[in-house]
């Protein structure tokens, strides 16, 4: 139990340097290369609509100066009719290409989920201990959802964005520079507020992220202490606390929001200043005669304000979302750059064995903090070995260094006298079944889940291991039998029904050597008896290791180690043990003795 | 979901609330105004050459603009503040609620927690939108469509077709792809589920080399996904270029029959242009509607999920306490039965008496019904039929603090809150310096709290996660100890600490407790055999009841009882 505290990582703010990005940047396109025949035509789809978009704008205002102003009907309608067919094409086009970007971009993100998790499963076990779930999660999910909307959004939109703005930019410069310099005011000034706004409003979004955790943390503790606050009598003094926390989060949030809810209607408004400018601009110098200026550029030029600063807007926005999502990229990479578990090479391939285990002189240490000092074991084939002790005190860290589960630091474990970290690590573990206080049950099958002990046994032997196992009474009487699909975490079933479960999942291994992990909790008594039978009937022709808390495994122990604090401080039978008078007597006495 | 928004929002909030959407208004008719004066311009100032009435006009829409950024900010401001105000008191009641809430089948706290987080602040976010968004993109769009009307009316019929052609549009696509949505939100739970399996189950998947059996299983769940996203996000692909396309014939179909009636001299350019306008005023308009309509719906799922704790609110209060505190600690259960369902009682038939200053033990497995004496017992829950007394009085005639302060309980899980360990020690009752280390030692937290840097000022982070188990068990019995209650109880407050400490605690509560009524519930039934009475209990029942000797001599139950966990022969009398 020792090794598993968990050390959650700092995962707020980390800060990315311009190199990382161009790495992170490259990968990114690693992925989409293989896709490249369809952002190709992505690309040239884009260039097509943008332009179509561009000229049927245009033709808008030559339609009024040319045939409506000259009274043109004929040309008017042939125009308009080719302005119909242009604007269809372009929806059409625009229609393929959202839905290849679509496609690319699930695909790109199920190939990276794809890619973490069958990493995740190879990581050594030390990762699992100092890595938060809840972290590890958040990449597999969160993170690769960012990277999805930044390949199927931002990645677009930023594109599209910079041709229509390139060449709606150099439409509107032929037509008239003063009226470009008036529609280019509008996201320029949004541009500028936004920046401006940001800065005077990041440390009071900061504050209102900090009171909103803090909000966050008093709703999950009082709500889950809820049966302690109902019990001392706090719920007024909790209250008080609470609306005090509240008050503050209130006050930080509308602070912090109101100078955002202004950008809205501050942008509205530059669009309506511009909106009035190219009128008024337009207008006065048809009056005065400078520039060339028509009615039908004035309405042009109305209709790109409309299309420009919506994309010019989208491009300052999405700089903000690229990042956010190139941060996210990284973190999922640095999952995938993860080092797995690796066999020494020239690990050799092991499928039998007697089953003689020899620990020698054996010291391992997490971190700076021993954890085993010189350990010593010698179990022959058939053997039942029990270790008792403290909780804390290193037994399940000697049952995780026998199945190579932790790089072994000093000394050597032996199986049939071969160093197990020389055998590949799948044969090993294989050969050794482990059976863990809790064993983790899957939201599949009951059948499924024992099968898991060997994945090609045969439904007779599922029922031939569940019946050794004490399990096949309570899985009958199941509606649905062994056919019956467990919840997550297998909440339906009682403690001792999943221990059951993983013995006979531990039954179908055949393996010749058995770790037990006994569950320190005492179970519903006719279960524990059953689980107690399942367990002997388990160690019958195997070599047993048996963290123990129950006297009957231990009386029945061919040898007995006492651990404390690292290291085997008594070895012997019980009998022995008890006559030494030593720390094992002291143990069993304080345990058991009911007359104080 | 109204009356939740209404029932939440008071004083000034509440005129916020009414007041936003109105000034809302005053935005958009600025907006509205402007392509009216821009056609004036054109049609007026341009065609008569007048420059007067052009600075004019113009001098008109810059002044609309400005006050229309006026209306829009205060708009924006008040409805923030309305927003925030409700979901500060949404909030303050929900967690009222949860905390008093006194049924027993009540909601996970789980649950309670991301409702009383998550699903208020989506509720914020949904006045927000109300207040600002709900009425500015309908009003654009309906005001667009008036407006352009008045403007030029010759051209009107274009949009009383392409609207309703649009809507209908609409309604089909988001008919097609809710279905496709939903089903896409069931992989990514899969997925998700899967995912956190492994992570959980990771020791287990190297134990039994099922690295690649998973993988397998990772990959099809993940294809499915992928499938099933691509299929939601193609259902609503079609909608942009349609809108888009829509609008554009619209525009096409101003142009050229608008033209065709200019060059008849119906109607004039600035007409057209100012209806071309609205039209792009109105599809923006129209798309917005869209989106807010979407998240209007995914608001009010949160607000379902906040309705169901707020009927969670007891309708009747418990009666007025008509008797006074009693003296003596003895307990009384009298024929008690209490379940959550009529036919499955948790406990059935309950009878037992233990005396003042006695110590008594209960023993039974998980789900006996253990737990649920003491809930009874502290008046968690009223429902149960029968009569409990402490020191002889029916407890339903006592108030609630006073049973409280009687009965003092170190709970199964032993949660502490974030602060210091003092903090949590004194969470009961408020102790002096000797007052804590006297009930630390006697949980033997004395030693590891000595360790601690600042002692008992050391911070304890949230959920105690920086202690270990057993240190966070032997807290939470210091914490119940402190208060001296008249009636102590633990709730297998000891699972996680180690059988040498385990006894030392014994012992020492052995001392601290002696002829004072204790209740030591376990699952061990080395914890319970020095007590002057145990009860035995299984599937709530009382299958037994006396002292260990007489139990091992009667009870064939607690005989095996004792035989599975001492081991064979030796009937725990080592």
């Amino acid at each position: 139990m020792d090794m598993h505290k968990r050390v959650p990582r700092n995962i707020h703010r980390e800060k990315v340097s311009l190199g990382d990005w161009r790495q992170t940047v490259a990968r990114i396109w690693h992925y989409l290369a293989t896709r490249r025949r369809q952002l190709a035509i992505v690309f040239l789809l884009t260039i097509v609509t943008t332009v179509v978009t561009i000229v049927g704008n245009r033709l808008n205002g030559v339609v009024v100066d040319s045939y409506i102003s000259k009274n043109k009907l004929r040309m008017l309608l042939i125009v308009c009719a080719s302005m119909a067919g242009m604007y269809l094409i372009s929806s059409v086009f625009t229609y393929f290409q959202n839905s290849i970007i679509i496609k690319v971009a699930q695909d790109t993100s199920a190939h990276i989920r794809r890619d973490v998790f069958a990493n995740l499963q190879r990581l050594p076990m030390r990762y699992f201990d100092t890595h938060d779930n809840g972290d590890v999660m958040s990449r597999l999910t969160n993170d690769v959802d960012n990277i999805n909307t930044a390949l199927m959004q931002t990645f677009v939109q930023l594109f599209t964005g910079i041709i229509s703005v390139i060449g709606m930019g150099l439409a509107m410069l032929l037509l008239s520079p003063l009226l470009t310099a008036i529609t280019l005011l509008s996201p320029i000034a949004t541009y500028f507020f936004s920046r401006r706004i940001a800065k005077v409003t990041q440390k009071v979004f900061m504050t209102q992220q900090q009171a909103l955790g803090n909000l966050n943390t008093q709703i999950e503790e009082s709500v889950s202490g809820k049966q302690l606050v109902q019990l001392f009598d706090h719920s007024e003094q909790t209250m008080a606390d609470f609306n005090r926390t509240n008050a503050e989060y209130t006050k930080a949030a509308f602070r912090a929001q109101s100078f955002s809810s202004v950008i809205g209607p501050f942008n509205n408004m530059t669009n309506n200043l511009a909106y009035v400018l190219i009128t008024a601009a337009g207008a006065i110098s048809i009056l005065t005669g400078h520039g060339g200026i028509t009615v039908g550029i004035i309405f042009t030029f109305l209709i790109y304000l409309r299309n420009f600063t919506g994309p010019i807007n989208n491009v300052l926005n999405l700089i903000n979302t690229l990042q956010l999502s190139l941060v996210s990229a990284q973190r999922v990479f640095s999952l995938i750059d993860e080092q797995p578990e690796k066999d020494v090479p020239g690990a050799v391939h092991v499928t039998q064995t007697a089953g003689n285990v020899t620990f020698d002189h054996v010291s391992f240490a997490y971190e700076t903090r021993p954890i085993l000092r010189d350990v010593n074991l010698t179990a022959k084939q058939g053997e039942v070995v029990a270790l008792v002790g403290p909780t804390g005190a290193g037994k399940t860290t000697i049952m995780n260094l026998l199945t190579n589960l932790y790089p072994l630091q000093q000394g050597k474990v032996l199986l049939d006298g071969r160093d197990v970290t020389t055998i590949k690590r799948q044969d090993l573990r294989k050969l050794v079944t482990v059976v863990q206080q809790e064993s983790f049950l899957f939201s599949m099958s009951i059948r499924e889940n024992i099968r898991l002990g060997r994945l090609d046994a045969t439904d007779d032997e599922v029922v031939v291991a569940a019946k050794r196992a004490n399990a096949d009474f309570f899985i009958s009487q199941l509606p649905d039998g062994y056919e019956t699909v467990l919840s997550e975490n297998a909440s339906s079933l009682s403690q001792g029904q999943r221990q059951l479960l993983s013995i006979a999942r531990a039954f179908i291994t055949g393996a010749p050597v058995l770790v037990l992990d006994e569950a320190t909790a005492a179970i519903d008594s006719n279960t524990e008896a059953d689980v107690q039978t399942a367990m002997t009937a388990l160690m019958v022709d195997k070599t047993s290791f048996v963290i123990a808390h129950r006297l009957s495994t231990i009386q029945r122990a061919n040898q007995i180690l006492v651990i404390n604090d690292g290291q085997v401080i008594e070895k012997g039978t019980h009998a022995s043990l008890l006559a030494k008078q030593g720390f094992y007597a002291g143990l069993y006495n304080s345990q058991f003795d009911t007359q104080k | 979901m109204f009356r939740i928004v209404m029932q939440h929002i008071h004083h000034g909030a509440r005129w916020c609330f009414f007041l936003a959407p109105l000034i809302m208004l005053g935005e958009v008719f600025c907006d509205l105004q402007q392509p009216t004066l821009m056609s004036q311009i054109i049609d007026n100032g341009l065609a008569k050459g007048d420059l007067g009435y052009v600075i004019q006009h113009a001098t008109w829409m810059l002044a609309f603009a400005l006050v229309g950024v006026l209306f829009g900010a205060s708009s924006g401001v008040l409805g923030n503040y309305a927003s925030l105000k409700m979901g500060e008191a949404l909030r303050s009641h929900l967690l009222q609620v949860a905390l008093i809430d006194r049924n027993p089948a009540g909601l996970e706290p789980a649950t309670l927690i991301t409702r009383i987080t998550n699903d208020v602040i989506q509720m914020q976010n949904l006045v927000m939108m109300v207040t600002r968004g709900l009425v500015r993109s309908p009003m654009l769009l309906l005001g667009g469509i008036v407006m352009s009307a008045i403007v030029c009316p010759d051209l009107a019929p274009i949009l009383f077709i392409i609207m309703p052609l649009l809507v209908i549009f609409l309604l089909i696509v988001v008919r097609r792809s809710v279905p496709r949505y939903t089903r896409m939100q069931r992989a990514v739970d899969t997925v998700n589920r899967v995912m956190r399996e492994n992570l959980q189950g990771a020791k287990t998947i190297k134990a039994y080399v099922l690295e690649n059996h998973q993988r397998h299983q990772f990959n099809q769940e993940n294809s499915h996904l992928r499938q099933s996203s691509q299929s939601a996000a193609m259902a609503t692909v079609i909608l942009s270029p349609v809108i888009q396309l829509m609008l554009n014939l619209g525009v096409v179909i101003a142009l050229s029959y608008g033209g065709s009636l200019a060059i008849s001299k119906t109607i004039s350019d600035g007409q057209i242009i100012a209806f071309v306008n609205y039209m792009i005023q109105i599809t923006t308009a129209m798309v917005q509607t869209v989106n807010i309509i979407t998240s209007f719906s995914r608001a009010i799922t949160s607000a379902n999920r906040v309705q169901a704790v707020l009927d969670e609110e007891p309708a009747e209060q418990r009666s007025t306490p008509t008797a006074q505190r009693p003296t003596g600690s003895s307990i009384d259960f009298d024929n008690v039965t209490f379940g959550y369902q009529q036919s499955k009682p948790i406990l059935n038939q309950l009878n037992f008496h233990v005396a003042d200053g006695q110590w008594l033990g209960i023993v039974g497995a998980t789900g006996s019904g253990k737990s649920s004496i003491i809930k009874l017992l502290t008046a968690s829950f009223d429902q149960y039929q029968g009569t409990i007394r402490i020191g002889g009085t029916d407890i339903k005639q006592l108030d609630l603090p006073v049973i409280h302060s009687k009965v003092a309980v170190a709970l199964q899980d032993s949660l502490l809150f974030s602060g210091t360990v003092r903090g949590n020690l004194t969470y009961g009752a408020p102790g002096t310096a000797a007052q804590l280390a006297q009930a630390a030692t006697i949980a033997d937290a004395d030693k590891f709290i000595d360790r601690l840097p600042g002692r008992y000022d050391a911070a304890v982070e949230q959920n105690g996660k920086n202690f270990s188990g057993g240190q966070r068990q032997r807290l939470n019995i210091s914490r119940a100890i402190i208060p001296d209650a008249d009636i102590l109880v633990l709730d297998d407050a000891t699972s996680a600490v180690d059988q040498e400490t385990n006894a030392r605690i014994k012992s020492r509560l052995e001392q601290a407790r002696a002829q004072r009524t204790t209740v030591i519930i376990s699952q061990r039934v080395t914890n319970v055999m020095a007590c002057d009475q145990i009860i035995v209990l299984a599937d709530g029942k009382l299958v037994a009841q006396g002292t260990h000797a007489e139990l091992v001599q009667r009870s064939d139950f607690y005989r095996q009882l004792v035989h599975t966990q001492l081991g064979g022969g030796n009937n725990g009398h080592a």
